[in-house]
């Protein structure tokens, strides 16, 4: 059971009003935090894994490149908004599993990057 | 007397001015059938006021001093949109009597008092000197042209601690600095000097006795055309933080009819003395039944909404009126204040992480609505916030038969409203409006210092928090994908905008 809430994302921000108290997180942060509940051995920083149902909107590298720590990887899209996900680390991808334009679900995984 | 002037024609009124005072204005003008021309900055496009006027023209870029704050920029813009008259506003311009004289000399009507009762009262030294000649009483201070450090040192020990430095030319609580030991007097004098310097262009500053348990009270006034000056009864702001108002009341419950008989005769004296023309506000301080003049506020003020609520007048149409040559007070103009009113001021700030401001784009923007609840706000959801321009991103006025019930009316009505995008002090607002002193109507100057400089302790606990978030996310994303028979149609355009629900 979910008290009366109200909430939006704005700005990669998931800001929820329940009772008299506002508040925000990151939405990424909420976001991967379930996923990693639900799957903990799947999720790692060389796995890059949808956080939301959506599409794939851009995709910045290909399987072999190299990629340094902040580097954006994959743009997607949940309906009207975007969402840059970033490389943890500064390695090589290993593997793309999806292409431009690809519809992908919750906790897919979409870049497989090389442990360090 | 009356029609005795001759009216002015205005068909198009200028606002040198942004937020949420612009769009007060434009309503104004709008039921007086008039156009408007929205003097703004390049920062300024995304906004309620650039949305709703009539004619827009870009002043400037973001800083201030390239815009908002540019005579020339404004009185072009003004010229070029084919204006006849100009609003300043609050803040900016609004107290700048060079700008009034410019607005004439283009052949703008001003509207507000003459470039002369701005330079005679706004100047707070020169309008000490008026108010000595009329008898008023004032706080000890010094106010002398002789503006060295080591002189304004050695006043501030014949005047004795605490001793308040203040702009010459400011309000707002810029360039205002408390002294407490002599031996930051040196650092907050020079200080002074220098906000003043920037805020307001004049690096010249007067001392003041601190009074530290006072209230602050002030009383509308108002001169129309025929140069009769009235009042309008008073309000309360002691709940400052920093000089900088947070929540205001019309009346002040801390009056007695005599008192209010006596301080109300005072602000219409001083008026009277510059044959005040438009709204403006006579400041007071009130400690031990005894009430000194702080300073004359030569324009319309934030909290004018809490005047208007109790007493019944739309100051800003009295304003475009009196521009007009058109408003007058008839004898039998008698108003009587009814009920209470309060106004908070919601600002873009983190109250658990000590006022910091807050900025970005609006999300969700929601004010619950109901009898004689007003909300005055600059920007829409979707609108950003942006860190140029003062923070208070919109005002809450209610009114209510009785104080009591108008306090109620006002922690319901924030507890209900909804900003998303930034943070706000709402939450600060209505800790403030339960205090005691707050209900007891005790509260001085000094009540945020006193009680709330520690700010806000968040009581909340995180990791449940963070839980309740994931919840509500993966209920969002449910709703969204559909598999959710009960899921709402929402009218919202944002698919990510949850409408209140019971799951």
């Amino acid at each position: 059971m979910i008290k009366k809430y109200s909430a939006e994302i704005v700005d990669q921000k998931l800001w929820i009003k329940q009772g008299d108290e506002t508040w925000c997180y990151d939405v990424l942060d909420i976001a991967s935090e379930g996923i990693r509940r639900k799957k903990t051995s799947s999720i790692s920083p060389d796995k890059i894994v949808s956080l939301m149902p959506g599409k794939i909107t851009k995709m910045f590298v290909k399987e072999g490149d190299s990629v340094v720590q902040g580097q954006a990887l994959v743009v997607m899209e949940a309906m009207k908004m975007e969402y840059t996900l970033k490389s943890d680390l500064s390695t090589t991808v290993e593997k793309v599993n999806v292409e431009l334009g690809q519809q992908v679900t919750l906790g897919q995984l979409l870049v497989q990057l090389k442990k360090v | 007397m009356k029609n005795a002037v001759k009216n002015k024609e205005i068909k198009t009124v200028a606002i040198a001015n942004r937020g949420e005072v612009a769009v007060r204005i434009i309503k104004a003008c709008e039921e007086l059938g008039l156009a408007t021309v929205l003097l703004h900055s390049e920062a300024d496009v995304n906004s309620r006021a650039y949305r709703m006027a009539t004619h827009k023209i870009c002043i400037g870029p973001s800083p201030t001093s390239e815009s908002y704050l540019n005579i020339q920029a404004n009185i072009q813009g003004a010229l070029a949109a084919g204006a006849d008259a100009v609003h300043p506003g609050f803040g900016f311009l609004s107290e700048n009597a060079d700008f009034a004289q410019a607005c004439l000399d283009a052949g703008l009507i001003f509207i507000g008092p003459s470039a002369d009762s701005i330079r005679r009262l706004g100047d707070k030294i020169s309008c000490k000197a008026l108010a000595l000649k009329a008898g008023l009483p004032l706080v000890p201070g010094y106010q002398g042209d002789d503006q060295s450090v080591s002189r304004l040192i050695t006043e501030v020990e014949k005047i004795g601690l605490p001793v308040i430095v203040k702009a010459a030319a400011g309000g707002g609580g810029r360039g205002m600095k408390l002294i407490q030991d002599m031996k930051d007097a040196s650092d907050l004098i020079q200080s002074a000097k220098r906000e003043s310097l920037s805020a307001f262009g004049s690096e010249k500053v007067f001392l003041e006795k601190y009074l530290d348990h006072a209230k602050h009270i002030e009383f509308q006034i108002f001169g129309d055309c025929t140069g009769k000056v009235q009042h309008l009864f008073d309000r309360e702001c002691s709940v400052q933080r920093r000089h900088q108002k947070i929540i205001e009341e019309a009346t002040s419950p801390s009056l007695t009819d005599e008192l209010r008989k006596q301080m109300g005769a005072a602000a219409v004296s001083i008026g009277q003395l510059v044959n005040y023309q438009s709204a403006g506000t006579v400041e007071f301080l009130l400690q031990d039944g005894k009430f000194y003049l702080l300073e004359v506020n030569t324009r319309l003020q934030v909290e004018h909404p809490v005047t208007e609520e109790v007493v019944g007048v739309d100051l800003v149409k009295m304003q475009i009126l009196t521009a007009m040559n058109k408003f007058i007070f008839s004898d039998q103009d008698v108003r009587i204040p009814r009920g209470h009113s309060i106004e908070c001021r919601v600002y873009a700030e983190n109250p658990y992480q000590g006022g910091i401001p807050s900025t970005g784009r609006l999300g969700k923007v929601s004010w619950p609505e109901g009898p004689r609840r007003r909300y005055e706000f600059g920007f829409d959801s979707g609108d950003t916030i942006t860190s140029f321009y003062d923070p208070m991103i919109a005002k809450v006025i209610v009114w209510d038969e009785t104080r009591m019930r108008a306090i109620e009316k006002m922690i319901h009505v924030l507890k209900e409203a909804v900003v998303f995008g930034v943070h706000t002090n709402i939450p600060y607002l209505i800790e403030i409006l339960s205090h005691e002193e707050f209900v007891n109507a005790t509260m001085t100057t000094r009540f945020i210092e006193n009680n709330f400089s520690e700010g806000l302790k968040s009581r909340h606990n995180e990791d449940d928090r963070r839980k309740i978030s994931r919840e509500i996310y993966k209920d969002m994303l449910v709703q969204k994908s559909g598999m959710n028979p009960n899921a709402n149609a929402s009218t919202v355009s944002s698919p990510w905008l949850t409408p209140w629900r019971n799951v």
